[in-house]
């Protein structure tokens, strides 16, 4: 299995091959308009390799979240060693619903900051307009 | 300290608090607005509306009780220095 896994909110690009060659090509998220400020100052256009364990870090958090919050919300009987089929296509359900759900939120955080930097800019524009 | 590192710092924290505040902001708004029951994969439209709606508020919210801090803040540091000069 080599494809490479993008959740994260943060990055621009989601390399091919991720760090320690994890995999489910999941394109989804890109940067949002803040970070800018931290690569202004590194001024690289490439994807470092620090940028990527940063990402693949992020990656393993979010597996992490998710697996706990699906195991919480789905798994619910242990009389059994075995996982039911309901807590198994409820698990999946809930993958799916929360990686839908990431998406979104991450559409709306990136639309508000760009916003707020238009406002920005619009206000400084109007300072620095001469009189 | 000098400005630049100092500028950089502040960037720096800056851009991990926002990785946190948008990391507790997807918890918060998924525990109120997506029903635990996952019967199926989809989002329903009233859930993505609630959460459109949950992003827009905590972000205010955040940058409310941001300005509320400083100013308390800057209230506390005024008191301080008062009774700093009051008692020399």
């Amino acid at each position: 299995m080599g494809i490479a896994f993008c959740v994260s909110p943060f990055y621009i690009t989601c390399p091919s091959e991720a760090v320690g060659g994890l995999a489910i090509q999941y394109r989804s998220l890109s940067l949002p308009v803040w970070t800018h400020k931290k690569s202004l100052t590194t001024m690289a256009a490439q994807v470092t390799e620090a940028d990527q364990m940063k990402q693949f870090r992020e990656f393993l958090g979010t597996y992490n979240r998710l697996t706990e919050n699906c195991f919480m919300d789905c798994v619910k009987d242990f009389t059994t060693r075995e996982v039911k089929p309901e807590e198994t296509s409820c698990s999946e359900s809930c993958l799916q619903k929360y990686l839908k759900m990431t998406q979104r939120i991450s559409m709306r955080f990136q639309e508000y900051h760009i916003q707020q930097n238009e406002a920005l800019a619009a206000k400084a524009g109007l300072l620095g307009q001469p009189r | 300290m000098d400005p630049m590192k100092a500028q950089q710092l502040a960037a720096e924290l800056e851009v991990e608090m926002m990785a946190d505040m948008y990391n507790r902001m997807t918890n918060a708004c998924h525990r109120k607005c997506v029903p635990p029951h996952y019967k199926e994969a989809e989002l329903s439209k009233g859930e993505a509306v609630c959460l459109d709606r949950c992003v827009a508020k905590y972000l205010d919210l955040h940058e409310r009780l941001g300005r509320k801090l400083t100013e308390l803040s800057v209230q506390d540091e005024e008191m301080m220095r008062k009774a700093a000069t009051g008692t020399a």
